[in-house]
């Protein structure tokens, strides 16, 4: 149990569908979601492959407890080489995409190759099909999942907006218009195989053993464990409530990290979003409903998540709500990434600035910024130069110093220098600059941990990846903050065998390093674990952390820490012991 | 008699009330086998929440020829031996809550897993006048 046993298999070149069995052996090792995505991208793609063309693959893989009645259990992983780093990248999209693939019959969507015409994929359990996306081709993200929905009633569905056609490298894929698997050009990649959307549904279902005894043991924990005192954030405020703990603490990144604290920042907090908000939200199984649906002036979303209000608001040194809300719904239709977004206008606004290039934009430019998202996604004006994102414009015109990004991927919404482990999470995110593979400022700015030392940090940081790794490759919420004993013992009854919590936590740190192989086999070793000069040099200028850097040799030390923690090498390569021990 | 009632303005579109009927009910999951149909959808311009419960009404009972469905206690009762795979019920039903099955129908029997699955309230059995 857990498995349906079966991926499915489909070659876009060849026009070719067949369903295989799942790697048992890899699955125990790497249990699902993340893991597994990475597992099978490690041993079918081959080194060096162009992350947009038709030899990278594109990967949805659910886990053992998907579909199940497990709370918060709806995530699906998305995974493919990135065309922004050219690193490894799996995402994570909520909705109810994910279930309906172990409704169809299967454990995973491995899609391959490239279609001669845009197509979208139809999928009813044995049933595939490519279908023609002419009259979707070029159309926003909402409008083609709209025009789906009326067609095929009841489907789950993916869906790329323009950006994703136009292979820009900040480019996500959609699910129920809001939701987003976001960062590292993950619809470009679907975009360039010409895959406007992916419809699904399926009609069997999936069971557990002792069938209601466990529906009894999981409705009681739900009420305990889920929806505990702990995790009611999500509920009451969700993501936006992180604005106040970022401002107090001076990591709230404003005028592209200039500072870390915004003067307009209770325009923008969660009080704010709780004025506009329609109705809660939750993905597919969630109990915990983070999921804001707000309406001002003419626009309604899904939103904004912090992430949105930072990168969009903030950072951007925008402080009026309705064009935050207006920049989430402009970005989720055209498909972008709005950490990226935000991050690169912010970049091309101080650029304008500092004259060092004329972007015609400039700090709260509301109607710059707006349309910037749009040419953007389209490549057309400016936006054919920020759709390459900041490390490009800072190689052409200057301005490397304050790049905010790691391997070529954005910063998201906290600023290291009043947390210095994120600092150290952004350098060693497998993807790139990310808060997702490690978020250790919950417990250290916004918690009990001095901010400003490095001590204890890189363990802190290590165990919260592998945590994450795991809990993702599971697949579990985030928003559930459950303890690994209760994650193994779920695990233990869906997989119907003994599942430890050393088992959980080894697939967790298996799965990190095997990701770093991917990455090292793509040429990438110490040298590209930086932050950038801004991070290391320049001191907050007010706030909370006033005075603040990250100083590169604790940075460096903190690093060097990690890595013997790791069993990695000087370089930050994974050493022959740690494959043994790992059993990579 | 008590039969379930639907708050939309509490709903968070989560499912786990279709989850918790088809395990309960079918020993599996898959929201589609669920008795009941809960919509969260977004629609141009507009959120659309819906909760479609068997509200005992009785009409499945009235347009079954075979007296497959039944009434007892307050609750619906099916008896597949009786049921001729006719499904007269599922189109007699206002609510559009009986899913056909391969062999027979599944109807709400008031059971209310659904609602103590519910983790807002947005799902609760009232009583009701028939």
């Amino acid at each position: 149990m857990g498995y349906t046993g079966k991926i499915l298999r489909i070659n876009l070149s060849k026009g070719l569908a067949q369903s295989e069995p799942l790697n048992e052996e890899w699955a125990k090792a790497y249990i699902g979601g993340k893991g597994l995505s990475i597992k099978y991208l490690y041993e079918e793609l081959e080194p060096g492959v162009d992350p947009l063309s038709e030899d990278n693959k594109l990967i949805l893989m659910t886990g053992p407890l998907t579909g199940t009645i497990v709370p918060n259990s709806g995530k699906l992983a998305i995974a493919a080489k990135s065309p922004a780093t050219g690193t490894i990248l799996d995402c994570s999209i909520g909705g109810a995409f994910a279930p309906e693939i172990k409704y169809a019959g299967y454990d995973a969507i491995i899609i391959e190759g490239k279609a001669t015409i845009p197509v979208y994929i139809y999928i009813e359990d044995d049933r595939v099909e490519l279908r023609s996306a002419k009259g979707l081709w070029g159309k926003g993200a909402h409008e083609a999942e709209y025009a789906l929905q009326e067609e095929l009633d009841d489907a789950r569905i993916l869906a790329i907006g323009q950006a994703g056609e136009n292979l820009v490298q900040m480019s996500c894929i959609n699910s129920e218009l809001y939701r987003q698997a976001g960062r590292g050009g993950i619809g470009a990649v679907m975009g360039s195989k010409n895959v406007k959307a992916i419809a699904i549904k399926g009609t069997k279902g999936i069971s557990t053993k002792e069938i209601r005894k466990f529906m009894v043991w999981m409705n009681k924990l739900k009420r305990e464990d889920t929806m505990s005192e702990d995790n009611m954030w999500a509920y009451t405020d969700g993501t936006p409530m992180i604005v106040e703990l970022g401002q107090t603490t001076g990591t709230l990144p404003t005028y592209n990290f200039q500072q870390g604290t915004f003067d307009g920042w209770q325009s923008i907090d969660t009080e704010a979003v709780k004025k506009v908000r329609v109705a809660k939200k939750g993905c597919f199984a969630c109990a915990l409903a983070c999921g804001n649906y707000s309406e001002m002036g003419k626009t309604q979303v899904e939103g904004p998540e912090y992430e949105t209000l930072a990168m969009g608001g903030s950072n951007c040194g925008i402080s009026d709500l309705e064009a935050v809300i207006e920049f989430n719904r402009l970005c989720d239709d055209y498909g972008l990434d709005t950490i990226s977004a935000g991050n690169v206008i912010a970049f091309a606004m101080e650029l304008t600035e500092k004259g060092i290039h004329d972007f015609g934009m400039t700090f709260g430019d509301i109607e710059k910024y707006l349309e910037a998202t749009g040419l953007i996604a389209k490549r057309e004006g400016i936006g054919a130069e920020l759709a390459q994102g900041v490390k490009y414009l800072a190689g052409k015109y200057g301005g490397k110093d304050f790049a905010m990004e790691v391997k070529n991927l954005e910063f998201p919404g906290y600023e290291p220098r009043g947390s210095w482990s994120m600092g150290l999470a952004y350098a060693t995110a497998d993807r790139g600059a990310c808060h997702m593979r490690a978020w250790p400022i919950a417990l250290e700015a916004f918690g009990d941990l001095d901010p400003y030392t490095i001590e204890g940090k890189a363990q802190l940081v290590k165990d919260l990846q592998d945590h994450n790794s795991a809990k993702f490759s599971a697949v579990l919420c985030d928003c559930w903050g459950l303890s690994e004993e209760l994650q193994a013992e779920i695990l233990s009854r869906v997989l119907e065998r003994e599942f430890t919590v050393e088992e959980l936590l080894t697939a967790g740190e298996r799965t990190y390093s095997l990701a770093r192989l991917f990455n090292e086999r793509e040429g990438f070793d110490r040298k590209d674990d930086y932050l950038p000069e801004r991070t290391l040099t320049e001191k907050l200028p007010s706030g909370p952390s006033e005075g603040r850097v990250l100083p590169r040799e604790e940075f460096e030390k903190m690093l060097a820490e990690y890595y013997a923690l790791r069993g990695w090498d000087e370089q930050g390569r994974v050493t022959e012991e740690t494959k043994q021990k790992l059993d990579l | 008699m008590k039969a379930l009632a639907f708050n939309p303005e509490k709903c968070i579109g989560c499912k786990l009330c279709h989850l918790a009927c088809s395990g309960q009910n079918e020993d599996q999951f898959n929201p589609r086998l669920a008795r009941l149909n809960v919509v969260y959808a977004y629609a141009p311009g507009e959120l659309k929440i819906e909760g479609h419960t068997c509200n005992l009404d009785m009409a499945c009972i009235k347009a079954c020829p075979t007296g497959a469905i039944q009434e007892k206690n307050g609750r619906l009762r099916f008896d597949e031996n009786l049921c001729t795979d006719c499904s007269l019920c599922v189109t007699a039903c206002p609510n559009r809550v009986i899913v056909k099955k391969e062999r027979g129908v599944g109807v709400c029997v008031q059971c209310f897993t659904c609602a103590n699955w519910c983790p807002t309230g947005a799902l609760t059995f009232e009583e009701v006048t028939n």
